[in-house]
């Protein structure tokens, strides 16, 4: 695509941002909460645990991607799908935390549903910390995937199964679009905010990966050419030697 | 010819009997945790609620701390790279998961028995009991060796294993602490078809775990 579609396309997405959050605070209040004027917030909170649940489902995909074929490109969109999944985790939790202040009362309620999100945050962060420990290339991509596959499992039971167990009583009502009760201009706005999150998803995606492509080039050329970068010995080092990688 | 999990399965546990390090560090703590229960509760009864929370909060940091051992001891005396080399990725998942299976459900009797004893708790459903301690050992050795294995490369293991394993474990800890507040309820105050709802689920979950596991075991095994 030529440069100059992608800042059309930049203008276009800021004007979308600045229109949908006039319009947000234009449409009539909805039914059902404590005080609706402050509950618009949920526009910008709904699509967060969406994106990030959507995204560590992807990181998982190309972790099991990159375990089959070892090709570290989808390494480099696995960890893109995590940092983007754990940032809208973060996201979530920053406005799951101010929507229950205005609406129960508490920052912090013990809620399930709230506790259950801080679970996967913390499954995002064990993932990051394993990566940060492991020197080697390919292994930390090896052994971080199995970690993002492994924690399938649990993040899945944590979203989907654990709000529905009959034990589970939630401040989160469960039904709110499904029975009508956010309708007519309330639910456009929801769906534009959506829309316009998965758009920033997206393009924030694309230049993950692109500057995670770019990092894996450089450390292929450095491994051909082995420069002095100013950290290797002194100058009566005169042989480079090439170390090939561990497969 | 002993097939080879079982020859991992026997390694594991006469190395064990030889050093019994982590049978010594799981069953002090299991003693330590209910001491310390017992002594901060000395002035109130338990409640079914309560008594579950403590008692699978327990069993998890009792599983985190003595498990990972398995992989780590390899890495330690040297014999990974031996094992990698004659091991089957599947036998030896298979060996060290069944050890660390066996391991957790000895741990569990003693550290209920001791939380029992303690802290007077009352059982009112035995047989629930015992499906939730099965489904969380299983789901505790599955899930623990594959983290034990997941750091072998990594530094600072040991803290590392655990802080890998507890976020994965932590989903169980709701389902056993569902199924064991109506274990432990004598007056019949919970539903009951909830618990064994949670227990089932747990047992599922366990099984699910130790199934998905020599796969994921095999990936980062095989170099």
């Amino acid at each position: 695509m030529k440069p100059g579609v992608f800042k059309n396309l930049r203008i276009l997405f800021a004007l979308a941002v600045a229109a949908v959050t006039i319009w947000s605070f234009m449409v009539p209040d909805a039914v059902g909460f404590q005080r609706p004027e402050l509950a618009r917030i949920f526009f910008w909170h709904f699509p967060c645990p969406m994106l990030a649940t959507l995204l560590l489902i992807l990181g998982a995909w190309f972790s099991f991607r990159f375990t089959s074929t070892k090709k570290l490109s989808f390494d480099v969109r696995a960890v893109a799908c995590m940092e983007l999944g754990y940032l809208f985790c973060i996201l979530t939790m920053a406005t799951g935390i101010l929507f229950s202040y205005v609406q129960w009362g508490a920052w912090w309620q013990n809620d399930p549903r709230q506790t259950s999100f801080l679970m996967v945050l913390l499954i995002y962060a064990a993932y990051f910390g394993l990566r940060g420990a492991i020197a080697d290339p390919v292994k930390r991509g090896l052994n971080s995937g199995v970690y993002a596959l492994a924690a399938l499992l649990p993040t899945m039971f944590l979203t989907f199964v654990f709000p529905r167990l009959p034990q589970v009583q939630s401040f989160h009502p469960s039904d709110s679009i499904m029975k009508g009760n956010i309708k007519g201009q309330y639910a456009y706005v929801v769906i534009a905010v959506l829309v316009l999150m998965v758009w920033l998803t997206v393009w924030m995606y694309r230049l993950r990966v692109r500057a995670g492509t770019l990092e894996l080039n450089l450390e292929e050329v450095d491994d051909g050419l082995e420069t002095n970068r100013g950290d290797t010995a002194g100058s009566t080092v005169v042989r480079p030697v090439r170390v090939p990688r561990e497969s | 010819m002993e097939k080879a999990w079982i020859a991992v399965l026997r390694k594991e546990a006469l190395s064990e009997l030889r050093l019994r390090s982590s049978l010594i560090t799981a069953i002090l703590f299991a003693v330590f945790s209910v001491v310390c229960i017992s002594f901060a509760t000395y002035d109130l009864q338990i409640s079914p609620q309560l008594g579950s929370g403590l008692l699978s909060l327990s069993m998890l940091f009792a599983a985190v701390i003595s498990l990972p051992r398995v992989m780590l001891v390899e890495v330690e005396s040297k014999t990974i790279d031996l094992l990698r080399l004659m091991g089957n990725p599947g036998d030896v998942f298979w060996g060290k998961a069944i050890y660390n299976l066996i391991f957790m459900a000895f741990t569990s009797i003693v550290l209920t028995l001791l939380f029992l004893g303690f802290t007077h708790v009352g059982v009112g459903n035995y047989a629930l009991l015992a499906i939730c301690m099965a489904g969380s050992s299983a789901a505790f050795a599955g899930t623990v060796t594959l983290c034990g294995a997941l750091v072998t490369h990594a530094s600072n293991q040991t803290a590392l294993a655990g802080i890998l394993s507890v976020p994965l474990l932590l989903p169980l800890s709701f389902l056993a602490v569902s199924g064991l507040r109506v274990a432990l309820d004598v007056q019949g105050t919970f539903n009951a078809g909830n618990g064994m709802i949670a227990g089932l689920g747990l047992l599922s979950y366990g099984l699910a775990t130790l199934a998905v596991g020599p796969y994921l075991f095999a990936v980062v095994w095989k170099r």
